[in-house]
């Protein structure tokens, strides 16, 4: 083993290219005050919109999103809330305004109806009117993914007035925009995944065809209005004068249209209506596919308790850790059935449980060698041949360069670890507990590579490569650059902009994850993420060719 | 225990047949078990898994337990040489008692014929009484000119009994009224509409003597009872020694009870009842019950025959088997005192309504006919109520009865209270939070309940919140993980939420003063605002302390209620139902065609007041009739058409406006 793989920050000869310099990866604050940290910025957001916009929400008899969420959900149901930051720093007037639009103005997430678990799909009306902003449409599509992933029922509570109208070039004509929701309510209906719907306040133009696309819908006596054009787009259109509720309010189409199926005295009678619903759909949902189900079995906690993650990190990530001390805090019993511990060692592969669910784990204990992806492409193919879902847990700077491993062909052996992932159908679940960068994101089953869930830590870092190097490498490609100050000057910003980039926030913001989690929270998320994805059976496996 | 057959002489008697249901055959069987005796239960057909009939060795079905010839008949059946009535029921049916007369070796535990004929007849008892020598209520001749009254007079049927035919009247002008009325109730009740006229006393006490007599002559008393909680005649709170008698008042009932016995040649258990005026001190004879008193546990748990302890039910069948009591009145004495509390299938907060149900969860605060020496403290409980038992309102609406004892009245009265506090009924409403209340209050500790008292007070109904926020805080322990049927699972119902707090648990329940929303902290303790600390919760009971004040209560969550029972009284919690009736609101009231057809009948006008649900005219269409009905209460508006009429889909027919709401 080389030193790179200890102290990849020292570059000695043969180091990753691509990997970056420990400047990049050197977090000094301490685990705990990280966590304090998200759990502060997580209260702002989940007040969701201004104090004005609440009060005036609640004024109206109408419940606030995530009450709403936790009335639906069956008493002391946990809710896996699915990128609560999401929109986190983006569409505000300036850098401070990170809460411009608290969760992307939606709440989704996995909760408990009446003992099963439900996809929940929530407009927030405090936060700009409940409209959706690219990021809205985007979490409202990767709620859709997972309850496709997992035959989840969905269970939408519209209160929206539909696309952000100043940003509709970014919300509506392209094949993940506005429409795709649709088009997954209807495909998800036609697989059997049951679409409820229950309209709680405004309903407007596209949004109108989430409840008229449900299978079954309710709406709120005088909150609830739904209509392709409202009544100024109506009076714009051909001048007729008339009001929200005579146009499309809950009597109307609960009475008159048929738009919706149930007409509720308030909030709380509508979300019990809905939970009435969930009550009536089969046990199981989606129409019969072929595969293999999984099952837990009994739980065992781990010998050490959630919080002493906290202390198995390093405050400074230059300092070596084993993964394993990792492993050992999430598994069932503290017990894992480690595979090839003696080869490709920077990669460890073992079968363990988790909640009481047959997990492969797969964690990076340093760089990623020729042996490590060969290991970690086997041990994923055994896996898949078992149906055993797959756990990555994500601490990784590159894959190893230079000439003697390129000529070896590590980019063959990158390609077969690649495969395995890519091809695998087992689930897979993605944890990034350190860092996440260039071509170790995809052999590690990064966002493109479809885990179910991923989450991640909040001392995570992940981007195409460290600051340094990119600066580096962009500074080699100018000419003009002559003194050492003009290319300090050049590359500062490109640090800094590396820097900004690399933060667990602004992937949670842009969802390239499924949230930031508490550490100590990491068995219990990898749980609830298995227990979904027990609702999906495994097909078999089949891969693409693996280069030999 | 020494075998009946063995003292019994010339009769062998080995089996008894119990001549009645519920707490008072089990109460029998249990001493007849204990003395060797077979036991032989009698019941209808709807009975025939009843508590008395699973208790018994053998048991027999009968139309109604007023038949008295088939019960006759199925105690010679079953080889029974004893019929114990009970109380109620054939008790004291001369008829029954006849019947049975004459055919030995079977023998009815209880007086002659003759006796209870004599004693049932209150005009006929008041005449023994006389001739005893015993003190009777002023009466006045009816052929007497009823302006010549000393008002107010009591008018009651010679024949009656529990308060029926009965009048209490004020002046002479109400009288002929009220004597006409209580003529006519004690004909229907009693086919006798004999009637007594008698002084009113305005205030008394209810004081009652046990006396017991055997076919050897021997006439004991064993101290009184004061039955003077009563509601509308019936007795609510019952105890022994009576607390407010002096020793010359005790003197002259006891004393004029044996005489009474001796003068009627009475023959078994008996209770001679008298009104103590509480202005005068006068005491005055009322009537003679020949039989077993619901209440007789007072006295057993007070009186002791050289110091031991007494079986009532063991001395009737003793005395009826022929055997001597075998004591004196010098070997009777009193230790203690002993309180009483009916527990009946009625609500007192609405009316004393009877109540019918399954009684889903019953618990007692001791075990019902327990060993008294191995009894759990001091408190006894006579019931036949176990959980998940049908309560009729076919029989008498009593449940049981709870005892207790204590050195003296305070001591009884408190463990008394502390006993209703550890019943339950849930499933049904009963009066044990109104006893509860009554034994704890001020009129019954200070004993200045007169027997017209309750008839006056008005008892506050009890404050549900303890009982809500219990409710609040189980339901929602229930749903926690401690409960969980899935042990590990990621899912647990702890609330957890991503990196932030814990949800609380919503507990949304229905009440009588509207739907109350709680908020339960599991972990942090709290119900909305209140500090909630468990010492215990397990099988259905729940011991907290809310803010600091310790309360126990009983619980039953299901999925459409949580009930509660907080000292004594019953408060059901409905869980919101989604598809309840909401009530369609005003306005809602247009009745459209609902297919094109033919208006058949209309039969209001504009303007006429209708009920909810009330048929406002017909139609007919695709040959079928169909009623058109008032959505709610409220005023006719519009009527739209006539019959014959042809009506398109949709036409307007009626509007029914509704009446203005109180809100």
């Amino acid at each position: 083993m080389t030193d790179a793989t200890t102290d990849p920050g020292t570059t000695p000869a043969g180091s990753p290219a691509d990997a970056p310099t420990m400047r990049d990866l050197v977090a000094t604050v301490p685990m705990r005050d990280l966590v304090a940290d998200l759990r502060e910025r997580l209260a702002v957001v989940r007040r969701g919109g201004s104090e004005a916009a609440r009060a005036k929400h609640t004024g109206r008899g109408k419940l606030l999103v995530r009450d709403r969420v936790d009335r639906l959900l069956d008493p002391g149901s946990p809710f896996l809330e699915l990128s609560p930051m999401a929109a986190y720093g983006m569409y505000g007037r300036d850098a401070d305004d990170v809460n411009a639009v608290p969760s992307a103005s939606i709440v989704t997430g996995i909760g408990r109806v009446n003992g099963r678990e439900c996809v929940v799909i929530a407009n927030d009306a405090t936060v700009k009117g409940g409209t959706y902003y690219p990021m809205t449409v985007k979490k409202h599509l990767r709620a859709q993914t997972v309850a496709a992933d997992n035959n989840l029922p969905c269970i939408a509570l519209v209160d929206s007035g539909g696309a952000f109208l100043p940003m509709q070039d970014d919300v509506f004509p392209d094949r993940e925009h506005f429409g795709r929701i649709f088009f997954n309510q209807a495909n998800l209906s036609a697989r059997g995944v049951p679409q409820i719907a229950a309209v709680m306040g405004s309903c407007t133009a596209g949004g109108a065809y989430v409840p008229a696309m449900s299978d079954e819908t309710v709406i709120v006596k005088e909150q609830g209005t739904i209509f392709l054009g409202g009544p100024p787009l109506v009076k714009a259109a051909t001048g007729e004068v008339v009001s929200a509720e005579d146009l499309g309010g809950g009597d109307v189409h609960a009475r008159t249209s048929g738009v919706v199926d149930h007409l509720a005295e308030d909030d709380a009678h509508a979300l019990a209506i809905v939970r009435s619903i969930v009550d009536t759909l089969p046990a199981t949902s989606g129409y019969p596919q072929p595969g293999r189900r999984i099952e837990p079995g009994p739980v065992e906690d781990p010998h050490e308790p959630p919080e002493s993650l906290y202390d198995v990190v390093p405050t400074d990530t230059r300092t070596p850790y084993d993964v394993r001390e990792v492993i050992r805090r999430i598994v069932d019993g503290s017990r894992m059935h480690e595979f090839k511990k003696l080869y490709g060692e920077t990669l460890v592969t073992c079968f363990a449980k988790i909640h009481g669910y047959d997990v492969g784990i797969i964690a990076n204990n340093g760089i990623l060698f020729s042996e490590s992806a060969l290991k970690g492409a086997h041990f994923i193919e055994l896996c898949n041949q078992r149906g055993i879902p797959l756990v990555f847990l994500q601490n990784i700077t590159g894959f190893m360069v230079g000439r003697e491993y390129e000529n070896r062909g590590i980019a063959r052996d990158g390609a077969k670890l690649v495969t395995a992932v890519a091809c695998s159908v087992v689930p897979k679940f993605t944890v990034v507990i350190g860092g996440s960068f260039g071509a170790g994101n995809y052999g590690m089953c990064g966002r493109a590579y479809d885990p179910r869930f991923l989450w991640m830590w909040p001392n995570a870092r992940i981007s195409v490569m460290g600051g340094e190097q990119a600066a580096s490498v962009l500074a080699t490609v100018r000419t003009d650059l002559e003194t050492p100050a003009q290319v300090e000057a050049f590359k500062a910003p490109i640090r800094e902009q590396y820097e900004t980039q690399g933060s667990p926030y602004y992937s949670t913001a842009r969802l390239w994850d499924d949230g930031v989690i508490d550490p100590a929270d990491t068995r219990r998320v990898l749980g609830m993420g298995l227990a979904v994805a027990a609702n999906a059976p495994v097909p078999d496996p089949s891969y693409g060719i693996f280069r030999m | 225990m020494i075998s009946l057959t063995s003292l019994s002489g010339a009769r062998r008697i080995d089996t008894v047949l119990v001549a009645n249901r519920g707490e008072i055959a089990l109460r029998v069987m249990r001493t007849a078990r204990a003395m060797g005796l077979r036991t032989v239960a009698v019941h209808t057909a709807a009975d025939k898994d009843a508590p008395h009939v699973r208790a018994a060795d053998d048991s027999a079905e009968v139309s109604s337990y007023l038949a008295i010839e088939e019960i006759a008949e199925a105690a010679h059946h079953r080889g029974a040489q004893l019929v114990h009535p009970g109380y109620g029921f054939l008790s004291e049916r001369a008829a029954f008692a006849r019947e049975i007369e004459g055919t030995e070796p079977l023998a009815l535990v209880g007086p002659s014929s003759g006796v209870m004929e004599a004693m049932g007849k209150k005009d006929a008892a008041r005449d023994i009484a006389v001739a005893a020598g015993v003190p009777v209520v002023p009466s006045y001749d009816l052929d007497v000119d009823p302006g010549d009254f000393a008002y107010p007079v009591l008018v009651k049927a010679a024949a009656g009994g529990g308060g029926k035919g009965m009048r209490i009247v004020r002046s002479r002008t109400e009288y002929d009224a009220a004597l006409a009325a209580a003529r006519r109730e004690a004909l229907g009740a009693f086919g006798d509409d004999t009637i007594l006229v008698e002084k009113y006393v305005e205030r008394g006490r209810h004081i009652e003597v046990q006396v017991l007599a055997d076919h050897h002559g021997n006439v004991v008393h064993l101290f009184e009872r004061d039955c003077s909680t009563q509601r509308r005649h019936q007795k609510v709170l019952e105890e022994a020694p009576a607390p407010t008698v002096t020793d010359a008042q005790r003197e002259l009932v006891t004393s004029s009870a044996v005489a009474l016995c001796r003068e009627v040649g009475y023959a078994n258990a008996g209770t001679v009842e008298f009104l103590l005026d509480s202005d005068t001190g006068e005491v005055y004879f009322l009537e003679m019950n020949t039989r077993l008193q619901v209440e007789h546990p007072v006295t057993e748990e007070v009186v002791r025959v050289r110091g031991e302890r007494i079986d009532l039910v063991e001395l009737q069948l003793r005395v009826a088997a022929g055997q001597p009591l075998g004591f004196t009145q010098a070997d009777v004495t009193l230790e203690g005192h002993a309180v009483e509390a009916r527990i009946y299938a009625e609500d007192p907060y609405h009316g004393f309504l009877p109540q019918a149900g399954t009684a889903e969860l019953v618990r007692w605060p001791a075990e019902p006919f327990g060993d008294p020496a191995r009894r759990d403290g001091r408190v006894r409980v006579d019931a036949a109520l176990e959980s998940g038992q049908v309560v009729s309102s076919s029989f008498d609406p009593m449940l049981g009865k709870v005892i207790a004892w204590g050195e003296d009245r305070e001591a009884a009265r408190e463990a008394l209270v502390d006993a209703l506090d550890r019943t339950a009924v849930l499933g049904l409403t009963t009066n044990t939070g109104f006893v509860r209340e009554l034994a704890a209050g001020a009129a019954f500790r200070d004993a200045t309940i007169d027997t017209a008292w309750l008839d006056r007070a008005e008892i506050p109904a009890p404050d549900a919140e303890v009982a809500l926020l219990t409710a609040a805080w189980v339901d929602a322990v229930l749903h926690s993980p401690r409960f969980s049927d899935r042990p590990g699972d990621p899912f647990a119902t702890d609330g957890w939420r991503v990196a932030g707090e814990p949800a609380r648990t919503l507990v949304a329940l229905e009440t009588p003063e509207g739907r109350r929303e709680l908020r339960v902290d599991v972990p942090g303790h709290r119900v909305d605002d209140v500090f909630v600390q468990e010492h215990r919760l397990a099988d259905h009971r729940a011991e907290l302390s809310l803010d600091g004040r310790r309360e126990t209560a009983y619980v039953n969550a299901t999925a459409r209620k949580v009930e509660v029972a907080h000292r004594g009284q019953r408060y059901g919690f409905e869980r919101p139902d989604a598809f309840a009736d909401h009530g369609p609101a005003a306005g809602d009231g247009t009745l459209v065609a609902p297919m094109p057809g033919t208006v058949l009948d209309v039969l209001v006008t504009p303007g006429q007041r209708v009920d909810e649900g009330e048929t406002l005219g017909a139609m007919e269409a695709m040959k079928m009739e169909l009623a058109l009905t008032a959505p709610f209460a409220g005023t006719v508006t519009e009527v739209n058409v006539a019959a014959g009429e042809q009506v398109p889909l949709g036409a307007v027919l009626l509007v029914v406006e509704a009446e203005a709401s109180d809100g």
